[in-house]
């Protein structure tokens, strides 16, 4: 590798801030397009942020009102989101549970996205509640709400974020070269995934069940006492296609970490990911059309709503899976991954859906919901915020790139 | 006459509920531990 | 939410004493002494509401809000519209043309008997009181779910403020426990608004019906809607043409998410134990004893 590793022997706090220093100086070019893009909309997002805790929701901050409650913040960076890190939660299931090896090569970028996600979500989660100090009250007991299904998703989000932290410490007790620590952490992981999963099960559907006591304003055809399964069971194939779009992406900028062989056993991954989220749609499938007929809501399909909902089935789940058994049959990495990025807008249109699309469908257009220009903004700046930590981490500690000889794992 | 109403809290036994599956989760992880020791 | 299992303790000699206190406000503290703790509520006859605005104007008066204009001119534009109660109106009039002529209907929270909107805090900070009010307390975190959570689209939030509040109807409940009416009750002309336990007022709709069969609808919305309210409405015509929805069912709304909350601790521990087999049944599966990351 041409990468410069820097080889941590640290023996005391000074040391550390030494290496930490260290690690914090810019890696390779400055100015590259995506620096230059990415920046200013992140200063200008986090001017805006400021401005939000200044002066509240309201407009111009957001389009909320009061027949929407729910817009971008909570539909796509939270609750969109969640789905898109459920890739961790599978993997993790395949690898340690499964001890399905071949993707082994994936899981350390895979749980750092995911963690990394949880935590930029968390952060949006804080500037969309409207009384954002009042954050830690259902953690310390003002009140516990232990009737409200949200108290168990907040509880959630927060234990999943130290088991995911957990599942990665390793690559950074690697990156920092202490080793009897490393080796602590690598016996928690089995703990700490088994634990992850069951929190993701609970929170991927426990996002769909905030919507329960929604049922006088959801249209029926997506109304149903199965919500939180259709969440949990569509969070697979969310979270394995953004795994699958954001592997192609850092396979390409982090490529020269990464040896031949690895770039091959690539393709395999991609092949046996499409296979898993064919799979898993075609099921999804089956239960969209089981439950509209469980729901008497067949009769809607011939209507403008009934539309929309076949282009959100048929355009976005029943034509990646195809192409998704296509491109696993012909080995086309290339079909797969635009099969990928079908299945996410999928996703991003059904959360999108059930927030404030066929939310309140009733609604006269005048009172309707659209993302106001800071809360995109806003949404920019988190995302390549985002983005531009996982650079930082890619980049220096092992997560793509192989763990120094000494942290060599026993079978788990 | 009415007839007698009666209230209850259908979430009166979350909190335990939660309590005991946080002991489960501890005593699963000790058990865990204890079925894979080496007989010795 | 509170755990107390309620019984309506009947007495012989308050069911008659109480239904003349109903209607005479002055005498209103003689309906507190009842034993037991019952849920209190308002009846709300539509035959009797002229839109006069008192109510409203009361109703800020007693909590803080601004102030309406309730005069004729003012009351005739502003009644022109569909309105919706908001972050600075607990109560609205709106008026409804219908075969019977003009309607007047005071919206409000309706007080639910299981309230969706408390099911789904979760701080607690939407709360049904011992006496039946729902109310809002300042641990509120500003999540907006209870907004999501009501069939009546109540809950109204302040997005124009850097420090939110929740606001809608609490009945009144620093009042009642100062041993006052509701601010609403208490200046209703026409006694169109009555205030009293849900059984009084379910019995007083229910004589009021009996005793004007031609008057009243035989229904009082709010009796079994979504499980119960504690606001109970009565009406000359079906409750569609004066702006209620008929489609919210008899259940509960907090009997919506039990389901998947009833299925979390099974979750729990079915979940570990499964994966714990597995990963104990396919030991050797992996490469090797020993394996690298990457």
């Amino acid at each position: 590798m041409d990468d410069k590793t820097v080889i941590a022997d640290i023996k005391s706090i000074g040391d550390f801030w030494a290496f930490l220093k260290s690690e914090l100086k810019p890696r390779g070019n400055i100015a590259t397009p995506f620096n230059i893009i990415s920046l200013p909309i992140m200063l200008l997002g986090y001017v805006f942020i400021v401005y939000r805790l200044a002066v509240g929701l309201g407009r111009p901050v957001t389009n909320l009102n009061q027949e929407y409650p729910w817009g971008l913040w909570i539909g796509f960076d939270v609750v969109t989101g969640v789905a898109f890190a459920g890739g961790a939660y599978v993997l993790c299931f395949i690898v340690y549970i499964l001890r399905t090896e071949k993707y082994h090569a994936i899981i350390r970028a895979t749980v750092l996205n995911g963690f990394l996600a949880y935590l930029f979500y968390a952060g949006a989660i804080v500037l969309d509640i409207g009384r954002w100090w009042n954050i830690y009250n259902p953690m310390i007991g003002n009140d516990f709400g232990v009737n409200a299904v949200m108290f168990l998703v907040a509880w959630h989000f927060f234990l999943y974020m130290l088991a995911e932290l957990v599942e990665f410490s390793p690559a950074i007790a690697e990156w920092v070269g202490l080793r009897r620590l490393r080796k602590i952490l690598g016996a928690m992981t089995l703990g700490a995934v088994i634990f992850g999963i069951t929190l993701s099960t609970l929170h991927q559907s426990g996002l769909g069940a905030l919507m329960m006591m929604a049922k006088s304003k959801i249209h029926p055809l997506w109304y149903t006492e199965f919500i939180p399964i259709l969440y949990f069971v569509s969070s697979i194939f969310a979270g394995l296609s953004m795994v699958i779009f954001e592997g192609s992406i850092s396979h390409k900028v982090f490529g020269h970490q990464l040896d031949e062989a690895h770039h091959k056993h690539y393709d395999d991954i991609l092949v046996g990911l499409a296979r898993i989220c064919a799979v898993t749609m075609f099921g999804y499938l089956f239960l969209k059309v089981l439950l509209i007929v469980h729901e008497h809501a067949v009769q809607y399909i011939n209507t403008t709503m009934g539309f929309w909902w076949l282009f959100e089935v048929i355009g976005f789940v029943l034509i990646p899976c195809l192409m998704f058994i296509s491109g696993a049959q012909q080995k086309n990495t290339a079909t797969i991954k635009f099969a990928a990025i079908l299945t996410m807008l999928g996703i991003i249109l059904n959360r999108l859906n059930y927030t404030f699309i066929v939310y309140n469908w009733y609604v006269p257009l005048s009172e309707k919901y659209w993302p106001a220009p800071m809360e995109l903004v806003i949404t920019a700046s988190i995302i390549l915020s985002e983005i531009w930590v996982f650079r930082w981490m890619v980049n220096r500690m092992p997560v793509l790139k192989e763990p120094p000889a000494w942290a060599v794992e026993k079978e788990h | 006459m009415e007839e007698l109403f009666t209230y209850y809290d259908i979430f009166a036994t979350k909190g335990v509920e939660y309590l005991i599956i946080i002991v489960f989760l501890v005593i699963v992880l000790v058990f865990w531990k204890f079925v894979n020791m080496r007989p010795y | 939410m509170d755990r107390r299992t309620f019984l309506k303790i009947i007495g012989t000699g308050v069911a008659g004493a109480t239904t003349g206190n109903l209607l005479r406000p002055e005498r209103a503290s003689a309906s507190l002494g009842l034993s037991g703790r019952e849920f209190y509520g308002i009846l709300v006859d539509t035959t009797r509401c002229i839109g006069c605005r008192r109510c409203e104007k009361a109703c800020a008066e007693v909590n803080g809000l601004p102030v309406p204009d309730i005069s004729e001119s003012k009351n005739e534009s502003v009644l022109k519209k569909m309105r919706k109660t908001s972050d600075t109106e607990y109560t609205v009039i709106n008026s409804y043309k219908t075969e019977k002529g003009t309607i007047f209907v005071p919206k409000r929270c309706m007080h639910c008997n299981q309230p969706g909107c408390a099911a789904a805090c979760l701080v607690k900070a939407m709360k049904k009181r011992q006496t039946g009010q729902v109310t809002w307390d300042s641990n509120c975190i500003g999540c907006r779910l209870c907004m999501i959570s009501c069939p009546f689209d109540i809950p109204k939030f302040e997005y124009g403020k850097a420090m939110p509040r929740i606001q809608k109807c609490n009945l009144c409940y620093d009042r009642y426990n100062k041993g006052e009416l509701p601010g609403c009750v208490e200046v209703c002309p026409t006694q169109a608004l009555v205030f009293g336990s849900r059984r009084q007022t379910l019995e007083e709709g229910k004589r009021r019906i009996a005793a004007n069969p031609n008057k009243y609808i035989k229904h009082i919305y709010g009796e079994y809607e979504v499980g119960g309210t504690s606001h109970l409405y009565l009406s000359s015509v079906p409750f569609e043409q004066i702006g209620f929805r008929k489609d919210l069912g008899t259940r509960p709304y907090p009997e919506y998410s039990t389901g998947f909350l009833y299925a979390v601790p099974f979750i729990f521990v079915l979940w570990p134990i499964a994966m714990l087999g597995i990963n104990r049944a396919t030991k050797g599966n992996g490469k090797g004893k020993e394996e690298h990351h990457g």
